[in-house]
């Protein structure tokens, strides 16, 4: 068993705030929480936590390559609590470990940013918010990373206690779906309502409405593989993992001749012939000419929404808003298939 | 696979007023007989569970037909280092022996009323149509592994199976080649079924669904979704794609009894071959706690997959009134293929529920989780993540149509799920599900 543990300065011992732009260390054995462990830890890494926010890139390369040279069977990373800076660090860290087949497990409060960072890619135990938890904590990290070191099957995050991941594995059950389908109906006509499957519960509310269309800034997206004849950016017509983004400087109906659609998962002729129904641009333009919304953005975005894992297509997502939101958008036409 | 449903005898229970049933007093009489041994041999025949097979005889069933060069018949068994790819369909054989031209009713000469009188089916075999690379058709993923890490995932690598490679000839239109296709392959199947005319079966039972009243025990109804969008993307009832159609009832035996054939051969892992309505687990468990566990009021076959949010909606609501119309106060409500079709089923769970209608809904995941929801949705049996990587693996041999469009170069390459074919069947024939991790 080889154990390597990332920590920050502070646990290092290097100092609070004033040492927090510490470039990334390393260290023979166990320093900090590290001892408290019960795990023989053959090395540890850290880094200042406003050295890795600010120099992600520079951090991560110098972390990753002395893991790899490690080569450890488990990576244990934190606790960090409820330390924002520390925990997304601890977060990256981990997922990036587990990326390149190298089990992680870290500890954090359950709201600390590193958890969205981690991605479901590590192991995550929660934590409470301040050092105190430091004692139950340990013992919990240490046997999660004793299984995986040893690859021991890893059980449900109720039965080990980490934050669930939101991965579903498939496993052979003993009965067939039909008759779990069964059983379960009866049972819920009995009044004990079970299931296999819930919604991953990451529902975004709607923001409010904007107040006066006619200052505002409207950006058209769509997932209907609109893209210029011929295609030049090769978008896929499935499974696509990534978006695209075209001028509308000048632009003031989408014609069959210059736009098409490669969308794989509808009958694309009827869009075809007029690509304004897969972007809206002939309606919008009119609305914008007639004052009834401030400006049209200078940019339609657009990708091909079929097969894409719905991971892929919310980081999409996500990559698109940012980019309107600094654009100064307000609102956006969505259009789907 | 093998636990065939048993019959429910209620012959002493008549119906007092004669009112309220749609299919009153009919029995599906199916007589099984136990594939121990297929083999090639001279003439096709039936001996003592060894069916023998005149391969170039199946050949010449595709000759007269449309839109086809060529049809090979090979034989693969369980247990084989053999891959299976790019299957259309696969169908168990079976007939009808009063008037085998009612076989798979409307495609194969006459048509008649499925699910009554006897049937006789070859059990523990299956027929599988496949294609070549073919211009008519998208990529066909379809695969069956009969070893390997794939196998547990193939519902059909513990039949024998007669699998059928077309070529299709590129001037024919797709709707003429997935005709010719389907005659050919349901053919063929009729055909070997027919040797077992006259010799005595393994087993007999018989399908019965009495009136379905009286007692304490609840009433339950399958909400069917199938979807049809043309050629290659259908589903067939009494040789007719549905497209169009508004919910409809339909008796269990009827779908036991080949009145539902697919003709979709996109989405392998989701779609339902037509083997899966044969054999329908869900129909046969329900036809068989029928009168002792629960009543079973009738399958409710609706559309999915349709256009728009008013079609979802339509189909939705009227499915769910047939339900409710059925008298059930539980359905179990299946799915086909993923994506679109999931916010059918979703929308025809919460038009269920508003109706008093308690449901069960059979449903694929992705890696993440599931396409769609709604709050109604409180009781739902998971039938795998279809996004899943399955481990590589090297086969002896590969039978059917190999399309380098979708065989990996290197046979090393992980093979996500949703390219076996049935392995994520959301009518619930498999034994799939999900754990959380």
């Amino acid at each position: 068993m080889t154990v390597v543990h990332y920590i920050n300065q502070f646990f290092a011992g290097m100092g609070g705030e004033e040492k927090a732009d510490t470039p990334p260390f390393r260290l023979d054995g166990a320093t900090g929480p590290g001892r408290g462990l019960g795990l023989e830890v053959a090395t540890t890494i850290g880094c200042g936590d406003d050295y890795f926010a600010e120099h992600e890139d520079e951090a991560l390369s110098a972390l990753l390559a002395w893991l790899e040279e490690a080569r450890p069977s488990v990576l244990v990373c934190g606790p960090a609590f409820g330390s924002g800076r520390y925990g997304y660090a601890c977060g990256v860290v981990a997922r990036e470990a587990a990326h390149r087949g190298i089990p992680a497990v870290t500890a954090m409060h359950q709201d600390n940013p590193g958890v969205l960072a981690a991605d479901g890619a590590p192991y995550v135990i929660p934590t409470g918010t301040s050092v105190t938890s430091m004692r139950e904590t340990l013992p919990k990290m240490a046997e999660l990373a004793g299984k995986l070191s040893r690859a021991e099957a890893v059980g449900g995050p109720d039965e080990e206690g980490y934050l669930p991941r939101h991965v579903r594995r498939n496993t052979i059950r003993d009965e067939p779906g039909a008759s779990r389908a069964i059983d379960l109906l009866l049972r819920k006509l009995a009044g004990d309502v079970r299931t296999e499957a819930k919604p991953p519960g990451d529902f975004v509310a709607p923001p409010p409405p904007i107040a006066d269309p006619a200052a505002a800034t409207i950006a058209l997206v769509t997932e209907a593989g609109c893209v210029p004849q011929g295609n030049p950016d090769h978008l896929p017509s499935r499974r696509s993992f990534t978006w695209l983004r075209y001028s509308l400087d000048g632009v003031t109906s989408l014609s069959a001749d210059r736009y098409e659609t490669v969308h794989g998962g509808f009958d694309t002729a009827a869009a075809n012939q007029d690509p304004n129904r897969l972007v809206p641009l002939d309606a919008a333009r009119e609305l914008e000419r007639d004052g009834r919304i401030g400006r049209l953005h200078d940019f339609f975005y657009t990708t091909s929404g079929v097969n894409t894992p719905v991971a892929v297509a919310a980081k999409m997502g996500q990559e698109i808003a940012e980019e309107l939101v600094s654009s100064g958008v307000q609102a956006v036409i969505l259009t789907g298939t | 696979m093998g636990d065939a449903a048993s019959s429910v005898e209620r012959r002493d229970r008549r119906p007092a007023s004669g009112e309220g049933e749609l299919i009153v007093d009919r029995t599906l009489s199916v007589a099984s007989y136990r594939v121990r041994d297929l083999v090639a041999g001279d003439a096709t025949r039936w001996e003592d569970g060894a069916l023998h097979v005149d391969l170039a005889g199946v050949e010449r069933a595709a000759d007269e037909l449309p839109g086809l060069r060529s049809m090979t018949a090979a034989i693969v068994q369980p247990g084989e280092s053999t891959r299976i790819a790019s299957v259309l369909d696969v169908v168990e054989p079976t007939v009808k022996p009063a008037n085998p031209r009612t076989t798979f009713s409307g495609h194969l000469g006459t048509l008649g009323v499925a699910g009554v009188g006897v049937s006789n089916r070859l059990d523990g075999m299956a027929v599988v149509s496949t294609i070549g690379p073919a211009e008519q058709l998208d990529r066909v993923e379809g695969l069956i592994d009969m070893g390997g890490p794939g196998a547990p995932l193939s519902y059909w690598s513990r039949t024998c199976n007669l699998v059928l490679s077309f070529d299709a000839d590129p001037a024919a239109t797709l709707a003429e080649v997935d005709r010719s296709i389907r005659i050919a392959t349901l053919t063929v199947a009729r055909d070997l079924a027919a040797t077992t005319v006259d010799h005595a079966p393994d087993e007999s039972e018989s399908l019965e669904l009495g009136p379905a009243d009286g007692g304490d025990l609840p009433s339950l109804c399958v909400v069917m979704q199938v979807a049809s969008e043309g050629p290659g993307v259908d589903t067939l009832i009494y040789g007719a794609p549905v497209i169009g159609i508004m919910p409809v009832v339909m008796d269990a035996r009827e779908i036991l009894d080949g009145a539902i054939v697919s003709g979709a051969y996109d989405h392998a892992s989701v779609r339902n071959p037509t083997y899966f309505y044969q054999r329908s687990r869900l129909l046969r468990e329900l036809i068989a706690g029928h009168g002792s566990r629960w009543w079973l009021k009738g399958v409710v076959v609706t559309l999915g997959y349709l256009n728009g949010g008013f079609e979802k909606q339509r189909a939705a609501v009227l499915a769910a009134k047939l339900a409710a119309q059925l008298g059930a106060q539980g359905a179990v409500l299946t799915t086909f293929s993923s994506g679109n079709s999931h916010t059918d089923t979703m929308l025809t769970c919460r038009a269920c529920e508003e109706l008093g209608v308690r449901t069960a809904v059979l449903i694929v995941e992705s890696n993440g989780g599931l396409t769609d929801f709604v709050p109604e949705a409180d009781c739902i049996v998971s039938v795998g993540n279809e996004d899943e990587l399955i481990e590589g693996w090297h086969p002896d041999r590969t039978v059917g149509g190999r399309d380098p469009r979708v065989a990996p170069a290197d046979d090393d390459a992980p093979v996500p799920l949703r390219d076996y074919l049935g392995a994520n069947c959301q009518l619930g024939d498999m034994p799939i599900g999900v754990e959380e991790s």
